[in-house]
C-alpha cells in the first residue's frame, strides 16, 4: 500500500513538474563544415560559449537554454531536414539560422508552417527582415546589403583627395554580386567613375586571372564586399601585380587578424561591430571565456556570434517563465538589445522593423604599428 | 605577357593536381574522388608541422612531404585494399566517403578558419618581375617549377625505373602481371602514396601562396577535366589537358567574361567527350573491373 503511495506520489510529482522548469530549447542550423563554414562556426561557437554562461548564471527566467546545434554544410536540403527535426523533434521555440544565405528559403519555408520565430544570426539578413518586416524573421548579424555600400562609398569620397576611378570585386553569389551591381550604380551617383567589377567564382585556384583584368583597368580604388575569402585574396593578388593603391573591404570576423598578418596601409575594412584592438571590457570577458572553453576560435572572431547569444537571452527574458513560440515572437517584435559597446548602439527591432532602427559603422586600417580607427561610428537610420 | 604568365601557373596548379588522378587511375582503375581532400590534408600538414619543427621551415616542409607519402600507402593498406575484386564502383564511392571524413576531420582538428601555412612557417612570399614587366609570386613560381620536377620524374620513374615498369605492367594487365611474379598490393600502395604526394604538393604550395580553407578540395574537382580532356591514363595527356583548360579559363576571363572561368573546364570536357570520349592521349577501354 504505502509502495504504490509512494509511486503515485512520484508519479504525480513528475507529471505536476511546472513547465518553468523545463529548459527553453532553441535550434541551430549552422554550416559548421563546408566552403563557407569559417564565417559561421566561431559565431555558433560563441553564441554556444554565451548560453552556457547565462546557463551557469542560472539561465533566464529560472530556467536553462539548450541549444541544439546542427551542422547543414551550408547544404539548403541539409538545412530543411535540420530545420523540420528540430521543429518536430526538439519542439525549438526558436530557430536560429547561422548559414549561408542558399538555405534560408527551405528554413523559412518550415518554420513559417509551424510559425517558429527565426532569427539569423551571422548570416546576411534577408529582406523580410526590415520594414515592413515578416512577424516571424529577426536578424542581428552585422553586415547590410546596400547600407553597407552606401557607408563604404561614403567614407571613400570623404577619404579620397582627387577623382575616384573604383574597381569592384564580389564573389559569384547572388547577394555579393547583387551588392557590388548596387554600389557601382550608386559610385556614379555620387560621382565616382566604375572601371571593372570582377565576379569570381569560389573557390579559385588562382585569383591572379581575375586581379590582372581589374588592375589593368586602372582603378585607384577597388571595394569588395564579398565573403572573407574572396577580399583578401583579390587584394594579395592584386598586390603581387604591383598595384598599390587603396583597398577596402567588409570587415568580416577575420577582419582583425588579417589587418595585423598583412601590414598593408592602404587596406581599409568597414565594420559595424568594434574590433578587440578598442580594448572594450566585453571584448575583454568574450576572449576569456573563448580561452577558458579551450575554443579553437580567437575571441576577436566571436563578436557576431556573442551578440546572437545576447539577442536568444534578451528575447527569452523578455517573453517570460511561460515562454512559447507565439510570446516570444511577440516579445521579439519590441526588444532592445544591449550590445555593451560591440556595435555603435543597441539593436532595436519594432514590430515593422526586425532588423535595426540604426546602423553604425566604423573603419580601421594598419597604421604601421598597430590598428587604427581610421573613421569612429557614423550611424545611418534605417526607415 | 602577364596572362601568359598567368596561363603557366594555372596549367601548372592543374597539371600537378591532375597526375595525382592519372597515376591511381593508369595503376587500377579508379577515379579517386578524395584526391582534392587528401590534397587539402597536404597543405593542413604543414600547420601540423610548422608547430612541431617550429623556426625551421626546411624540415617541416620536407616532413609534411614525408607524411603525405604515408597517408597515401595508409589509405591504400586499411582501405582500398579490401576493395581489391570489388565492383568500380564500390571503390569509387569508398573514395567519396574518405573524402567527406577528411573534410569533418580537418574542420575538427584545425577549425574552420583561413590559415596560412606560409606564416606558421615564417617564409615570405614576394612579388617576383619577369621579363616583359610581368610579376609571379615567389611561390607561384615554385610551383611551376615543381610541375615541371615533378613531371620529369615521373616519366623517368614510369619509363625506366624497376617499379615504374611494374606500375605500367599491372595498370595494362593486372592478372598477367601478378602471374609473373609483380606484387600488385605493393604497386597499388606505391601509386596511392606518389599520387597523395603529388595533390599535396599542389595542396601545399597553394596554401604557401594564399592560405588554405576547408574549401580548397573543390579546386581539386576543377582539376577533374584536366585528366579527362588529355585522358585519363595518360600523363602526357594531363599536361595538355591543363594547359588548354588553363589558357581557356584566363583568355576567357580577361577578353569576355570571368564568370565563365567556372564553367568553361566543364564545357571543354563536355565538347572532348563527345568527339573524343577517351581524351586526347587518353587509351580507349572498357571501365569494368578495379
Amino acid at each position: 500500500m504505502f509502495k504504490k503511495a509512494l509511486l503515485g506520489a512520484l508519479t504525480a510529482t513528475a507529471f505536476a513538474l511546472p513547465a518553468a522548469a523545463q529548459d527553453y530549447v532553441v535550434g541551430v542550423t549552422a554550416a559548421l563544415t563546408g566552403p563557407p563554414s569559417s564565417t559561421y562556426a566561431p559565431a555558433v561557437d560563441a553564441m554556444r560559449l554565451y548560453i552556457d554562461r547565462v546557463n551557469a548564471a542560472g539561465g533566464v527566467n529560472g530556467r536553462k537554454i539548450k541549444l541544439v546545434i546542427e551542422d547543414d554544410g551550408a547544404q539548403p536540403s541539409k538545412a530543411a531536414a535540420n530545420t523540420k527535426k528540430l521543429i518536430t523533434q526538439d519542439n525549438v521555440v526558436l530557430m536560429v539560422n547561422a548559414s549561408l544565405s542558399s538555405t534560408y528559403a527551405p528554413v523559412i519555408a518550415e518554420t513559417k508552417s509551424e510559425n517558429v520565430p527565426l532569427l539569423f544570426a551571422s548570416g546576411v539578413c534577408p529582406q523580410s527582415v526590415y520594414p515592413p518586416a515578416d512577424p516571424l524573421q529577426f536578424c542581428t548579424t552585422g553586415y547590410a546589403s546596400h547600407f553597407d555600400s552606401q557607408a563604404t562609398l561614403d567614407f571613400i569620397k570623404a577619404t579620397a583627395k582627387g577623382p575616384v576611378k573604383i574597381g569592384f570585386s564580389a564573389m559569384a553569389i547572388p547577394l555579393s554580386r547583387g551588392e557590388m551591381d548596387y554600389a557601382m550604380e550608386l559610385s556614379k551617383k555620387v560621382g565616382m567613375e566604375p572601371v571593372d567589377q570582377e565576379v569570381i567564382p569560389p573557390p579559385t585556384a588562382d585569383y591572379t586571372p581575375f586581379a590582372t583584368k581589374l588592375k589593368d583597368a586602372g582603378p585607384n580604388w577597388v571595394y569588395s564586399w564579398a565573403p572573407w575569402v574572396t577580399q583578401v585574396r583579390t587584394l594579395e593578388a592584386l598586390r603581387k601585380l604591383g598595384w598599390n593603391d587603396d583597398y577596402i573591404a567588409w570587415g568580416h570576423l577575420e577582419a582583425e587578424a588579417e589587418l595585423v598578418r598583412l601590414k598593408d596601409g592602404k587596406f581599409y575594412v568597414v565594420n559595424s561591430n568594434a574590433l578587440f584592438e578598442d580594448g572594450l571590457p566585453i571584448q575583454k570577458e568574450i576572449d576569456a571565456a573563448a580561452k577558458q572553453a579551450g575554443s579553437k576560435y580567437p575571441g576577436q572572431t566571436m563578436t557576431e556570434g556573442w551578440i546572437g547569444g545576447m539577442a536568444i537571452e534578451a528575447a527569452l527574458k523578455a517573453a517570460g517563465a511561460g515562454a512559447d513560440r507565439a510570446k516570444l515572437r511577440s516579445a521579439m517584435e519590441n526588444l532592445t538589445i544591449d550590445t555593451k559597446g560591440l556595435r555603435g548602439g543597441p539593436i532595436v527591432w519594432t514590430k515593422d522593423n526586425h532588423f535595426r532602427t540604426q546602423l553604425y559603422y566604423r573603419v580601421y586600417k594598419w597604421d604601421g604599428s598597430k590598428i587604427a580607427r581610421v573613421q569612429d561610428w557614423k550611424n545611418y537610420a534605417v526607415k | 605577357m602577364q596572362l601568359a604568365v598567368n596561363i603557366v601557373v594555372l596549367a601548372s596548379i592543374y597539371a600537378l593536381i591532375a597526375c595525382g588522378y592519372v597515376l591511381i587511375y593508369r595503376v587500377s582503375r579508379v577515379l579517386n574522388l578524395a584526391h582534392g581532400e587528401l590534397m587539402m590534408l597536404g597543405a593542413y600538414m604543414v600547420l601540423a608541422t610548422a608547430s612541431l619543427f617550429n623556426g625551421h621551415p626546411v624540415i617541416a616542409l620536407a616532413a609534411a612531404i614525408l607524411l603525405s607519402l604515408l597517408v597515401g600507402v595508409l589509405v591504400y593498406v586499411f582501405l582500398m585494399r579490401k576493395m581489391t575484386g570489388e565492383m568500380v564502383l564500390a571503390a569509387i564511392l569508398t573514395t567519396v566517403a574518405l573524402g567527406i571524413l577528411i573534410r569533418g576531420l580537418v574542420v575538427l582538428i584545425w577549425s574552420a578558419q583561413q590559415q596560412y601555412p606560409a606564416q606558421a612557417l615564417g617564409v615570405p612570399n614576394p612579388s617576383l618581375v619577369l621579363f616583359g614587366g610581368a610579376r609571379v609570386s615567389m611561390w607561384s613560381a615554385v610551383l611551376v617549377g615543381t610541375t615541371v620536377i615533378v613531371y620529369a620524374a615521373l616519366f623517368a620513374f614510369l619509363r625506366f625505373g624497376r617499379w615504374g615498369m611494374r606500375m605500367r605492367a599491372a595498370g595494362q594487365n593486372p592478372l598477367l602481371a601478378a602471374q609473373r611474379g609483380i606484387n600488385l598490393h605493393g604497386v597499388y600502395a606505391l601509386a596511392w602514396s606518389l599520387s597523395t604526394l603529388t595533390g599535396a604538393l599542389a595542396g601545399i604550395l597553394m596554401a604557401l601562396d594564399s592560405g588554405v580553407t576547408g574549401g580548397m578540395p573543390v579546386i581539386g574537382l576543377k582539376a577533374f577535366p584536366a585528366a579527362l580532356v588529355g585522358g585519363l591514363d595518360s600523363l602526357v595527356g594531363a599536361l595538355a589537358g591543363s594547359l588548354i583548360i588553363a589558357a581557356a579559363e584566363v583568355l576567357l576571363i580577361y577578353y569576355v567574361d570571368p564568370l565563365l572561368s567556372d564553367v568553361v573546364p566543364f564545357l571543354v570536357l563536355i565538347a572532348m567527350l563527345i568527339v573524343r570520349p577517351w581524351g586526347l592521349f587518353g587509351t580507349r577501354e572498357e571501365l569494368d573491373r578495379v
